[in-house]
């Protein structure tokens, strides 16, 4: 019955272990405080197309913050996480139609295919400027409606800009894991399918830096991790 | 001095000889096939600037949307930037120069002093091959990811440092090229000091081996630098030193890792340092085929020899001193510029002076008027309008106004373009038949000659109008999105269809070369009843030496009509 139960209880260890990874979760909500400063518009006069784009003032996504000061572009992202992971198909899409980049910050898996929109019919120019994939600076004409490009390596946030219309930029951070969310108007983050354990969670944004929080889940289990960014 | 050698090899004859003869015709073959490519981008360049974003006809078939040139056939501008660098590049350093120098200066000078070769017979054949190698580089850089270098033909850092992997080719085949012109000034001035023949003094040298002798000692003492700024900017490239790379340097907002304190405006000074006495590298030699040619076709001396041969060794000093007026806009401070400008002013004077010899050299003359003739009249008019509008570029002031319009394109293209390629094309008829026994055909070569002079005008004429009223150069669309260039764009459609026209004139060159080469009229030794002594050798000359008889000069090199002479016309080797 001993020998039994040795053979079978690491068997079934495995078996429940197996059976529940991948299913935590950790989702939150991000929230600003403080005074809200008065965004100064976008001057697109130097592009009369982008400008014709608009017909109302276009403030910059640098702080876009929706009901009860809910924040977007804040990039939520396990760190110090590595493992096999598969590299998605589906393509994360840039566009930037309107003379602006949509959307502003982008989390990919490495590998993963970034496809470039330009709808505008004007010259935009696309350049990324990461530290350790390889840099590109491409024109991207009238006639040039899209490009496919990917970062090979994982590399924490760099920024894209358009050379020809200095108010547009977007930062994109490259992760060999798939545990990262970037929060929308309403603020709301969600990283799935993680193992039980403990992980060191980031929440970023371009202006306001960023913060750590360790954060426990068990296997099954949602944790919610709200977060708060304060004006300095 | 007749050949006594044994017979050569395919290898040793063709591919690695040391016979100046054969090493001409290889950079003469080579030169104009880079002269044919660097055209042939800049055709590329002319659809996109005439009808920009638009599809290049053929090519749209050809190339599938995925090309990174030219997706679907239509350019992106990166490589409209990689052919305005790499069609200047081809044209000066692997065209123009090779074929000025490389080809005509190593056929013809030794040739012309009564020397059996070159001083350094070995180092002419490895200048050859290092000129080859520098030209496979900058070819192989089309194949590399990014495409060729797309800094503009001077490389400009910070640019050029931080640009695609095709500059480091560029650089590396710079590099070629800078040593083969290095090896091939020493040889020619080695040369022409200890080579001429009995009796060949100093004033009884042909106008042409003067512009060599100049231009040698101009590639020897001003490409040295260029070569230092090639390997530190290779450095700042490859192995992280800023000696162009300021500390601090912010592009698209981000500060890049330099911090060694380097100076963007020392490469400049450094690649001008060069650059300017290129540019007479460009038009001296191409003078001196000019007045060779005049001479023989208006039967009378050059008018003025010493004063062409002294304005000349007073361009080549003054070519070290007028660089930085290429840099009045860099902030270099007024007296300096002022500097620049009067020694500009000063350098065209020799400038005038040598023009007017050849212009006033036609007075009076029994003119023949052949292709090589035509070519080289027409270059004195063409090298005129190029030289005058020259003028306000060096003037500090004016060049507010025109610096970095297609105004500077049009200008220096008239001095090399209908200048130096008129006047290479007029040494191409003229010395055709030494190099071949045959003559080329005089009915294509005039329909060759007059569809280039309107076509060339047609070309660069209209890029004066244009920088006159502000267009700039390097615009991937030509100006078409700047209000002040919408009453010019119409031009950049007469350009591009005169440089088509152009193109299709040439067709007329390519076949009489070809044909003449096997059924062209067969030519005496002397068939120009020229002076100078490559008419005295065998057409083509004996392989090995030359000529079949030890040479002596009796005479200067143009005695044309000369008083006493049965002929009407006294070579330089008869009493």
């Amino acid at each position: 019955m001993k020998h039994i139960q040795t053979i079978l209880l690491p068997i079934m260890a495995v078996f429940l272990t197996t059976a529940c990874v991948d299913a935590a979760s950790i989702t939150g909500k991000v929230v600003y405080e403080g005074a809200v400063p008065n965004l100064k518009p976008i001057s697109m006069d130097a592009d009369p197309i982008c400008s014709a784009k608009h017909d109302a003032p276009v403030l910059p996504d640098v702080l876009v913050l929706g009901e009860g000061n809910s924040m977007a572009n804040i990039l939520v992202y396990v760190s110090g996480v590595s493992g096999d992971f598969p590299v998605p198909e589906e393509e994360i899409v840039l566009d930037q139609e309107g003379c602006r980049y949509e959307p502003h910050v982008i989390g990919i898996q490495a590998g993963q295919k970034l496809k470039i929109l330009n709808p505008d019919g004007t010259l935009h120019n696309i350049h990324a400027l990461p530290k350790i994939n390889a840099e590109f600076n491409m024109a991207m004409p009238k006639f040039k409606k899209q490009i496919v490009r990917s970062f090979d390596k994982a590399e924490s946030v760099f920024p894209i800009k358009c050379d020809v219309h200095p108010w547009m930029s977007a930062w994109v951070a490259v992760f060999d894991h798939p545990f990262f969310s970037v929060t929308q108007k309403d603020g709301v983050f969600s990283i799935d399918g993680l193992s039980a354990g403990t992980y060191e969670i980031v929440a970023w944004h371009e202006k306001l830096g960023e913060q750590k929080f360790s954060v426990t889940v068990g296997a099954d289990e949602t944790k919610t991790l709200d977060v708060t960014f304060k004006k300095p | 001095m007749s050949d006594s050698h044994h017979e050569q090899g395919f290898i040793r004859k063709y591919i690695f000889s040391t016979d100046h003869k054969m090493i001409g015709i290889q950079y003469g073959i080579t030169s104009l096939l880079f002269l044919l490519f660097g055209f042939g981008l800049m055709l590329l360049m002319r659809w996109q600037l005439a009808y920009p974003e638009q599809p290049i006809p053929i090519l749209s078939k050809i190339f599938s949307e995925d090309n990174p040139f030219l997706p679907g056939g239509i350019m992106v501008p990166e490589f409209y930037n990689s052919l305005g660098a790499m069609h200047g590049t081809i044209m000066v350093f692997l065209g123009v120069v090779p074929l000025a120098v490389g080809a005509f200066g190593n056929y013809f000078v030794p040739l012309q002093i009564g020397a059996p070769d070159m001083a350094f017979p070995r180092l002419n054949m490895v200048s050859y091959q290092a000129y080859f190698l520098g030209g496979v580089t900058m070819l192989i850089s089309f194949f590399v990811p990014g495409g060729p270098a797309n800094s503009g033909w001077t490389s400009y850092p910070p640019l050029s440092v931080i640009a695609t992997q095709g500059q480091t080719y560029w650089l590396i085949g710079m590099m070629f090229l800078i040593t083969s012109s290095l090896l091939g000034s020493v040889n020619f001035i080695t040369t022409i000091f200890q080579l001429r023949t009995k009796g060949m003094t100093w004033m009884r040298l042909p106008f042409f081996v003067w512009t060599q002798l100049v231009a040698a000692f101009l590639l020897l003492l001003a490409f040295p630098p260029l070569e230092v700024a090639g390997i530190f900017q290779l450095m700042d490239r490859l192995v992280g030193t800023s000696f162009f790379m300021p500390s601090g340097l912010v592009v698209s907002g981000q500060a890049l890792a330099y911090t060694g304190g380097g100076n963007v405006l020392l490469y400049q000074h450094l690649f001008w340092f060069l650059a300017h006495p290129e540019v007479y590298v460009l038009i001296l030699p191409a003078m001196g085929i000019v007045g060779e040619v005049i001479a023989n076709n208006t039967r009378k001396p050059l008018w003025g020899y010493r004063s062409m041969v002294g304005s000349l060794i007073f361009v080549g000093f003054m070519s070290f001193i007028v660089w930085a007026h290429h840099m009045f806009l860099t902030g270099m401070g007024t007296k300096i510029s002022a500097f620049f400008q009067t020694t500009t002013m000063i350098i065209s004077i020799p400038s005038v002076i040598i023009l007017s010899c050849l212009l006033i050299s036609l007075w009076g003359g029994s003119i023949r008027f052949n292709s090589a003739m035509l070519f080289a009249l027409a270059f004195l008019p063409m090298f005129g309008i190029g030289g005058l509008t020259g003028l306000p570029l060096g003037f500090s002031s004016a060049d507010i106004h025109l610096h970095d319009t297609y105004y500077v394109i049009g200008h220096f293209h008239y001095i090399v373009a209908p200048g130096t390629i008129f006047a290479l094309f007029a040494g191409v008829y003229y010395w055709f038949p030494k190099i071949t026994g045959r003559k080329m055909s005089e009915i294509l070569g005039k329909l060759h000659f007059w569809f280039s002079l309107v076509f060339m005008n047609g070309i660069f004429m209209p890029m004066l109008i244009q920088g006159l009223a502000g267009v700039q150069r390097r615009l991937y669309d030509g100006g078409a999105i700047y209000a002040h260039a919408q009453d010019y764009l119409y031009l950049n459609k007469v350009m591009t269809h005169s440089a088509y026209a152009l193109a299709a004139a040439q067709i007329f060159f390519i076949i009489n070369f070809f044909w003449s080469m096997k059924f062209g009229k067969k030519a005496e030794r002397n068939c120009w009843e020229a002076t100078t002594l490559e008419w005295v050798a065998p057409s083509p000359p004996v392989a090995h030496g030359n000529f079949e008889s030890a040479i002596e000069v009796f005479n200067g090199p143009y005695e044309y009509s000369a008083p006493g002479s049965s002929k009407g016309y006294l070579p330089q080797n008869e009493q």
